[in-house]
């Protein structure tokens, strides 16, 4: 086995790891760091399910390798709000009774959040909605009321007029 | 009590895992790890239908890391399944299906495994194949050679490739066809569709030192799986506890055991804890689909369009094993029946093996296929005799106290209201707005799902209560719903209900969340909790108050006896000191509607309980060049009893549009000589947030006397009519109309070029 180290900075604390060269970050997260919030399923890209936050920009962490996040800033679900102080995006999920299993959700928040971060201060139309969380499947939702949930957090960040 | 007065069932109150959901924090079947655990992969048979003529482990076996094989030869040859006892472990002398378990191994990791499997040497001898179920009916190859010696339930009939085949007859169809003034024939088919659930079939097992097992996983009759590991493991049910973490949907795709076993075999060959996850290729090509069906229907009217009779069979194609498919093929017939007066009846369905991926149960079984057809025909026969398609249903369906195709008589029926409240909200009187633009409607009823329920509630010292229930919480909302109940009938608010995860050690039976019935059956169950729970509470405050039981009622956290009162968190800690605390068990079992036996033949669900009634109608557009067609609106009038929760009775109706969507337009598992050509999510379609319409609901309210407050099952219904609405708009939109799922694009533009020609 031929580890390297990894150094990396996850919902701002520094981790140095050794991985394998074939891990992903999504195994890393899960398994060495033991942030179980990021949710595994296709491992291929197409349910989002595993997505996280890389610099602020979402990624699906099941395809993307642990070595390339060297030096780079991850953020995962437990990183942006926790139950005494959630997020906009997850008190407005809540909210909206956007969440039914649960399993998506992590991986939609954040693709919301890294959506809502790009044009801050900005109210979005539902169907620029739909655009940016289509690479999310939910099999529970129908995705109305997920909608309902960014679009509500958008509207109280824009008037909030800075990010959380 | 009135609606009005309560304060917490019937709300809108957020769901008590949310939070946790929401930051992560929540913990499902595949986040569960135990230290020193393996990782467990099976091997699956790449041929369709073949001898197994060697099967060699030794050079998987050397691997480094790998902690344990296990083959058929490795355990007793038991059969196990749920009409039919038909299914194994592994294979045993032959592969039934690509995808069938041959062996599975243990490894310190997953990449270790996967080699490992790759080594495993298997040798094949093919033999002949069956796909088609309409071939297999009388094909004299045999997918099950001796099916004779395999145990059944004594309702099930079987012979030769049929694994199951129900009927429900009233009256002579040939004499009643024969005085109609038109008789219609229809061929409709459905193909294999995958329930779709975010997180794939998980399970950790461990062995203690007293050789009892447990299991976490993501079942949703973690009660069946107990009984069936019994089997499997040849151990009294007892000595196996199954344990429910979060579950990320199931969709009925995990009711019956998926992984629980071999994790449990390779857990007690290993001696170490083990986790079996499925992949997508797994989950696509060998998990519990919906069966492919092939429907056929002979209709008779009279001038106006009244159904006279009808002749209908359905052939469901259940693959390997019969699984749930002689169920589905007897459910389908009260679907083929429609929410519709018939006098005449002659409903047959057969479940037959085929070497494909063995079935089960998806949401609404028989529901999407059978109504399909049957809604598909209304409306070719109302184009036919030149009536508009509302008018037609309004003139068949229906009313309070008319016969079922049981025999039994419909209660507390709202079809009526369905129809006329999702046909003006979608604008029906202007059917066409513009070319290429329809209209189109569709409704059915379902029943609500039986079976029993217990719950134990506890009284804390701080006035609280802990809700046991033995169903999981599968994302529904039912538990929240069930706590809404719990929560009204203490005078507790819902965030004062903790809900207690599922044990089978701990928790009383439940059925489990499968059906429409879970918000129903365990808030019937609270209910009777808390009526025991207030008895033990006044009993003690009489004695406390010194006042009369008959003169007390619950109110606001309190028992209150006119000017007297004490806080229920003050019983509780008196009843600790002494009596053991205040806890009680309260019970459900879904009442059985009389029905005429004699119409039925072999069907394990005779009548329905409490059966709900819906109507869905869609807008949409068909794009003239290429087929591709676009929802605009889409609108469900659902008849729920009573809206325990209407914020997660809405979420259910527009997930389960979002499912009846995808079997509509894009979702198939699509077979090429036994093997499946698509098992990927990107090949396999669902609906994303861009395929999707923002569903509308109308919750229908027409009380059930059984249910909850009238609640009546939720679940199931919306996934059941997109496919013949969407159909039906089609037809409004183009002319015609498809007789195949999914309608996807390819058909429709080849049927429009055909049309224009
Ligand atoms: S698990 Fe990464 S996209 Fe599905
Ligand atoms: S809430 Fe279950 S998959 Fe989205």
């Amino acid at each position: 086995m031929t580890r390297t180290n990894l150094d990396i900075l996850i919902n701002g604390e520094r981790h140095q790891i050794l991985i394998e060269p074939h891990w992903t970050l999504l195994h890393v997260l899960r398994s060495v760091v033991g942030m179980m919030g990021t949710k595994e399923n296709c491992l291929e890209a197409e349910c989002g399910v595993c997505t996280v936050l890389l610099d602020g920009k979402s990624v699906n962490s099941c395809i993307l390798l642990a070595g390339q996040t060297a030096g780079r800033s991850v953020t995962t679900i437990e990183g942006i709000g926790n139950p005494e102080h959630l997020h906009p995006l997850q008190a407005a999920f809540i909210e909206c009774g956007a969440v039914q299993c649960g399993y998506c959700i992590p991986g939609m928040i954040l693709t919301a959040k890294s959506f809502l971060d790009e044009n801050p201060g900005r109210r979005q139309s539902r169907d620029e909605i739909r655009e940016a969380i289509a690479g999310n499947l939910c099999r529970c939702t129908g995705y109305r009321k997920i909608v309902d949930a960014v679009a509500l957090a958008a509207e109280r960040m824009s008037v909030a007029g800075a990010k959380p | 009590m009135n609606a009005h007065s309560r304060r917490v069932a019937g709300q809108r109150l957020p769901r008590l895992d949310g939070i946790g959901k929401v930051t992560g924090k929540h913990v499902y079947a595949a986040d569960f790890t135990l230290p020193g655990m393996l990782f467990g992969k099976v091997l699956r048979s790449r041929r369709a239908h073949a001898l197994i003529r060697k099967l060699d482990i030794s050079r998987a076996a050397a691997i480094p890391g790998i902690r344990g094989i296990i083959t058929s030869a490795d355990i007793p040859a038991v059969r196990f399944g749920q009409a039919v006892r038909d299914t194994s472990v592994f294979a045993l002398d032959r592969v039934l299906f690509a995808g069938h378990p041959i062996a599975a191994v243990a490894a310190t990791s997953l990449e270790i495994a996967e080699q490992a499997i790759a080594a495993i040497d298997v040798e094949f001898e093919d033999l002949p194949t069956l796909f088609d179920p309409e071939a297999a009916l009388d094909s004299n190859i045999r997918i099950h050679p001796d099916w004779e010696t395999y145990k059944a339930l004594p309702i099930i009939a079987r012979s030769g490739n049929i694994s199951g085949r129900a009927r429900i007859r009233a009256g002579d169809v040939n004499e009643a066809f024969a005085s109609a003034y038109r008789v219609y024939e229809h061929r409709f088919t459905t193909p294999l569709v995958h329930p779709g659930y975010t997180e794939p079939r998980t399970a950790v097992a461990d062995w203690d030192a007293n050789s009892n097992v447990t299991v976490w996983s993501n079942t949703q009759l973690p009660f069946d799986t107990q009984n069936t590991l019994a089997e499997i493991l040849d151990l009294p049910a007892a000595r196996i506890r199954v344990i429910v973490p979060g579950i990320g949907g199931g969709f009925g795709g995990k009711l019956r055991i998926g992984v629980e076993h071999f994790a449990a075999l390779l857990a007690r060959k290993t001696a170490r804890p083990v986790k079996v996850m499925t992949t997508c290729e797994d989950e696509l090509t060998s998990a519990y689909p919906r069966q492919a069906t092939v429907v056929t229907l002979k209709t008779g009217v009279d001038r106006e369009g009244r159904l006279l009779a009808r002749e209908g069979r359905i052939i469901v194609d259940c693959g390997a094993f019969a699984g749930s498919g002689p169920g589905t093929a007897a459910i389908s017939l009260q679907i083929m029946a429609g929410p519709y007066k018939t006098p005449v009846l002659a409903l047959e369905g057969i479940a037959v093996y085929t070497n494909k991926v063995p079935s089960g149960s998806f949401r609404a079984p028989a529901g999407p296929m059978a109504n399909f057809a049957v809604e598909s025909q209304m409306d070719i026969i109302a184009r036919d005799l030149g009536i508009d398609p509302l008018e037609i249903r309004l003139r068949n369906i229906v009313r309070e106290g008319d016969l079922g195709p049981s025999g039994e008589i419909h209660k507390s029926v709202s079809i009526e209201e369905c129809l006329r409240r999702a046909a003006d909200a979608i604008g029906w009187e202007q059917r066409n707005p513009e070319p290429g633009r329809g209209k189109g409607i569709a409704c059915s009823w379902w029943m609500t799902t039986g079976g029993s329920s217990g719950v134990y509630v506890k009284i804390n010292p701080d006035g609280t209560a802990t809700l046991v229930s033995g169903a999981v919480e599968i994302g529904s909302g039912a538990i929240t719903g069930a706590a809404q109940v719990l929560a009204e009938e203490l005078s507790l608010d819902l965030t004062d209900i903790n809900v207690a995860g599922v044990d089978t050690q701990t928790a009383p039976f439940d059925y489990g969340a499968q059906g429409s019935r879970t918000a129903f059956s365990v808030g019937n169950a609270c209910l009777a909790a808390a009526s025991d729970l207030r008895r033990q509470m006044f009993d003690l405050a009489a004695r406390q108050l010194d006042a009369e039981v008959n003169t007390m009622v619950l109110r606001d956290k309190h028992v209150v006896a006119g000017s007297k009162s004490i806080s229920i968190a003050e019983l509780a800690r008196i009843s600790r000191l002494s009596g053991g605390g205040l806890i009680a068990h309260g019970t459900a079992i879904s009442p059985s509607p009389a029905y005429d036996p004699t119409r039925l033949e072999n069907h394990p669900l005779p009548a329905w309980n409490s059966p709900s009634y819906h109507a869905h109608a869609v807008d949409l557009s068909v794009d003239s060049a290429t087929g591709s067609v676009t929802i605009n609106r889409y609108v469900v009038a659902q008849d729920v009893g009573f809206a325990i929760n209407p914020t997660y009775i809405e979420g259910q109706i527009e997930g389960g549009v979002a499912q009846g969507i995808g079997q509509a337009l894009s979702e198939e598992i699509v077979y090429n000589e036994g093997t499946v050509v698509n098992a990927n999510l990107t090949d396999y379609k669902m609906p994303t947030a861009q395929d999707m319409p923002d569903v509308e609901c109308i919750l229908v309210e027409c009380a059930s006397a059984a249910g909850p407050y009238g609640a009546k099952g939720v679940g199931e219904p919306p996934c059941i009519q997109p496919p013949a609405a969407i159909n039906n708009a089609i037809a409004a939109a183009t002319g015609f109309w498809l007789d195949s799922l999914p309608m996807t694009a390819e058909k429709i533009a080849k049927q429009l070029r055909a049309s224009r020609a």
